[in-house]
């Protein structure tokens, strides 16, 4: 029989660095068959371990239409630490595609409203770059991004990439204004003040949202003031987990599994569950 | 007409299981308490129907460390080597009703959706022998939770005690009727279990009550005792949470599934720092809802089979029954309101 | 005794001396003793003084959870009150923040497997000198009781109880002492029942649970339960004040108290050291004198 926790090896292709402390990883099955066979959901998350540390759970935060996985993680634990060293040809595992995803194809000819804080910008990303590659698919596209300083914004060359495909709005913001002389073309505010001024109307519209709870606490209403219903926000939760098979018991909320019927619920999800994220 | 075995007989069907290279677990006497181990000599074995063992048969179909694969880093390259599969008989013998029922409880959890051969493996290759109670104590309540002294959920077979050191034997599946297969009398003699334990509480209407008090400060109130430790998770035949660590080097070594435990700090904690159940009454309340709310609701079945060891092992007196027992008086209470 | 002890923390509690007691309740199964917390005056009926009472409270001091509920006053044996004791003098508590009430045990008996008092004593109790509790604000019980108790187990004091247990481990050979550890050992599921419920094992991340890097497996296998009840007993050594809360909560029935004993007892052997005795006494590690035996440290 299978043993599902066996993760496969996987090569470390390109390393990016993102911030002080934050990276982006591209990786390969090292075996070339599964490689070309490895197919996931926009919105799905995987365990990445480094042998003889541990695992790791992180979004898949590329779009599926590449023969590579990448995602991306701040130093923060025992794992980040080691993924931190990895350069391009070590071996890392993975196990996965784990989990739901974004509804895409239901998303398919309405806007689309992404709002992402510091960290939180990959689980977003997978999503974005879906939509530009199906840039036609979809009406307009809002990205509100905000991190606490210009030095902690991931993904920031991408920015003004997404920004020159057609009917693309992308906000950017920092917390803090940054030092005199250092070029930004962004706003200094908070991802929800960002959010009110961007004129987002509900109708025909989805949002995305993920980032540091306040900023979903105070995004929120003013999503729900521009016409969105429960049932068109999304977001993307980030309880512990071990498994990601629905069996180590510790990312519930409530009867609800987090690495199963999760990580993406709408906020119509969210306001039945307990609140035990 | 019934179909007995005598003590004698029974020893040398484990020993002749023994010597045939099956694997057979079996109640042994470790200073003055008793605990489930694989023996090598089937006088180790104690044989008579006890109430209270330190560990529960859980041990042996979901083992508190157990190796998931190991590695070799070689240049770049990682070599992955699979764990070895479970693949030997294994016979279980002198279990409780209410250890062996937590068996059946727990087969959906290890297949729905991802089949875990580490669990299955070892259920397809035992057979689990239960002893029917003959006394029960003030810690169990099996009858709470659909439960009976004789009940044979996840028994192959069930053997009642009789005054002369015989046992009744009634076989339930196949397995069980191939290990005691010519190795029985028949006889006019049955062996009957003792009575159902009492309980005053009502689980489903403590279920209910547990669904709509997510928030309630009673959760609080009856965990200041709770000191956070598992041995309550870790002496129940149900709990099975577990923890996947690495073990060995950065260069070799091995990753563990190693039992874990929803009443410490660290099994929720964020990398962030950030914990969504911070408290000890977060953590008990995760635990009786898992067992009351979250897993009937997956599962269709209670993850719990009121056999009493968690309070048995508390150092603080505490544990389910407890628990029940005082969430109880709040659900009455809101009932009566 | 029991309602002299209810009545004082009647008057603690409606004069807001205190804000929460830690006492003793019949709380577990069949009235089983075990922690009881009373913020309410009208409540303390619930509060209970017998031979069962096991456990230590001092325990709860620490807890995140108990802090939250303001200015306690703990019930405390005189063994519990060394664990205070101990407390105050590593700085995890003030003294004047916490109300201590003593009172005078003739000793606690052991539970059978199934829960019930056996009528024995247990093995501290055997042994011990002290039957009323030091450092208190208000002692409960007949003192002279207490010391008449004291005077009889004094002669015996070192050869009985789990004394009687360490003689017979001192007695092996070091193969049958590994032995017998090995085999206590492997018992331990590493629940961790004993950390917790140990009034000393405050510390905010125990070793046991870092990871950044792992020093001692979280497994148990032989090697990771050698491992961490070795670091736990070193780890209490000049520190543990003999309560047995540790063993009275272990699973797995492992002689912990033994393995504290060792130690303990080597610190009184080697330098008269015992542990929670005087308030504001400097811990035996992490302070040296120059009447220790040692020559470098002259």
């Amino acid at each position: 029989m299978e043993n599902i926790y066996m993760p496969d090896p996987m090569e470390v292709v390109e390393v990016k660095q993102q911030t002080a402390d934050i990276k982006l990883i591209r990786i390969k099955f090292r075996d070339p068959e599964k490689n070309a066979n490895f197919k996931f959901n926009i919105g799905q998350f995987g365990l990445y371990s480094v042998f003889g540390v541990g695992e790791s759970t992180f979004n898949i935060c590329c779009s599926n239409s590449k023969d590579y996985i990448e995602f991306c993680f701040r130093k923060t634990g025992r794992v980040t630490e080691r993924l931190w060293d990895v350069e391009p040809g070590d071996t890392i595992g993975f196990r996965g595609p784990f989990g739901n995803s974004y509804p895409m194809k239901e998303w398919e000819g309405k806007n689309l409203v992404f709002v992402a804080g510091g960290i939180a910008m990959p689980p977003i990303r997978c999503a974005i770059l879906y939509a530009l590659e199906n840039r036609d698919k979809y009406g307009k596209i809002t990205i509100v991004y905000g991190a606490r300083t210009v030095n902690d914004l991931v993904c920031k060359d991408e920015l003004d990439e997404w920004a020159q495909y057609p009917n693309v709005d992308v906000l950017k913001t920092v917390d803090v204004a940054p030092p005199e002389g250092t070029p930004w073309n962004g706003r200094v505010d908070f991802v929800p003040t960002v959010l009110k001024d961007s004129n987002i109307t509900g109708d025909n519209a989805v949002a995305l949202v993920v980032g540091p709870p306040i900023m979903i606490k105070l995004s929120l209403p003013i999503l729900v003031e521009a016409g969105f219903k429960d049932e068109d926000i999304f977001t993307s939760l980030e309880n512990r987990m071990k498994c990601g098979l629905g069996k180590c018991g510790r990312c519930n909320c409530g009867s609800v599994y987090v690495c199963k019927e999760g990580p993406v619920f709408t906020q119509a999800d969210i306001k039945n569950m307990p609140n035990d994220y | 007409m019934s179909h007995i075995i005598t003590l004698e007989q029974l020893k040398k069907t484990l020993a002749d299981k023994i010597s045939s290279g099956a694997q057979v677990v079996a109640p042994t006497l470790r200073g003055e308490l008793a605990f489930f181990q694989k023996i090598d000599d089937v006088n180790q074995a104690v044989l008579e129907p006890r109430v209270r063992f330190q560990n529960s048969i859980k041990e042996f179909f979901f083992p508190r460390h157990e190796t998931i694969f190991s590695f070799v880093r070689q240049g770049s390259d990682v070599q992955l080597v699979d764990a070895p599969e479970f693949d030997v008989e294994q016979i279980v013998v002198g279990a409780r009703p209410c250890d062996a029922a937590s068996l059946p409880i727990l087969d959906p959890l290890f297949a729905w959706d991802y089949q875990d051969r580490f669990f299955q493996s070892r259920r397809a290759k035992s057979t689990v022998v239960v002893f029917a109670c003959k006394t029960s104590d003030a810690h169990c309540f099996c009858t709470a939770v659909g439960g009976a002294p004789d009940s044979t959920n996840g028994a192959d077979a069930i053997l009642f005690a009789l005054d002369d050191g015989s046992f009744e034997v009634r076989c339930v599946t196949d397995k069980g009727k191939a290990l005691f297969s010519g190795k029985t009398q028949e006889s006019d003699k049955t062996g009957a279990a003792c009575a159902p334990p009492s309980v005053d509480f009502d689980v489903e209407k403590i279920a209910t009550w547990i669904r709509g008090n997510f928030a309630s400060p009673v959760w609080e109130e009856i965990s200041y005792r709770c000191v956070g430790c598992g041995a309550c998770a870790f002496v129940c035949p149900t709990c099975h949470c577990f923890d996947i660590v690495d073990e060995g080097s950065y260069s070799k070594g091995k990753r563990v599934k190693n039992w874990d435990s929803c009443q410490t700090v660290l099994f929720t904690l964020h990398a962030s720092g950030h914990n969504p159940r911070a408290t000890q009454g977060a953590r008990q309340r995760q635990r009786m809802m898992h067992k009351f709310v979250i897993y009937p609701d997956k599962f269709n079945a209670k993850l719990c089979t009121g056999c009493g060891a968690c309070s048995r092992s508390c150092g603080v007196s505490f544990g389910v029954r407890p628990a029940l027992e005082e969430l109880a008086k709040v659900a009455n209470q809101s009932e009566n309101n | 005794m029991e309602t002299e002890l209810r009545n004082a923390i009647r008057k603690l509690l409606e004069e807001k001396t205190v804000d929460v007691a830690i006492g003793y309740g019949r709380v577990g199964v069949n009235g089983a003793v075990g922690a009881t917390f009373v913020t309410n005056p009208d409540d303390v009926d619930r509060l209970v003084w017998n031979n069962e009472c096991r456990q230590n409270l001092a325990t709860h001091l620490t807890r995140a959870e108990i802090k939250k509920l303001g200015k306690p006053a703990i019930v405390v044996k005189a063994c519990d009150a060394r664990a205070v004791v101990v407390l105050c003098n590593e700085a995890q508590i003030k003294r004047e923040d916490v109300y201590v009430i003593g009172v005078v045990c003739d000793g606690i008996e052991t539970a059978d497997a199934a829960g019930n008092k056996t009528g024995a004593l247990m093995g501290k109790c055997l042994s011990c000198v002290e039957h009323a509790a030091k450092n208190v604000d208000l002692l409960i019980g007949d003192e002279a009781a207490a010391k008449a108790l004291d005077e009889k187990n004094a002669p015996n004091a070192k050869s009985v109880g789990h004394y009687e247990k360490l003689a017979k481990l001192r007695a092996m050979s070091q193969k049958e002492r590994f032995e017998y550890w090995r085999e206590q050992f492997s018992k331990c599921i590493r629940c961790h029942a004993c950390r917790q419920n140990c009034p000393l094992c405050y510390c905010n991340r125990c070793v046991a649970d870092k990871n950044r890097p792992t020093r001692i497996d979280t497994s148990s296998s032989l090697k990771g339960n050698f491992a961490w009840n070795i670091l736990r007993a070193f780890h209490l050594a000049g520190r543990c004040v003999g309560c047995g809360a540790c063993a009275a909560a272990c699973p797995a029935g492992i002689e912990l108290d033994l393995l504290n004993l060792t130690l303990a007892n080597a610190a009184e052997d080697q330098f008269g050291y015992v542990s929670g005795k005087e308030l504001g006494e400097l811990p035996l590690i992490g302070t040296y004198s120059p009447t220790d035996k040692e020559e470098f440290i002259r």
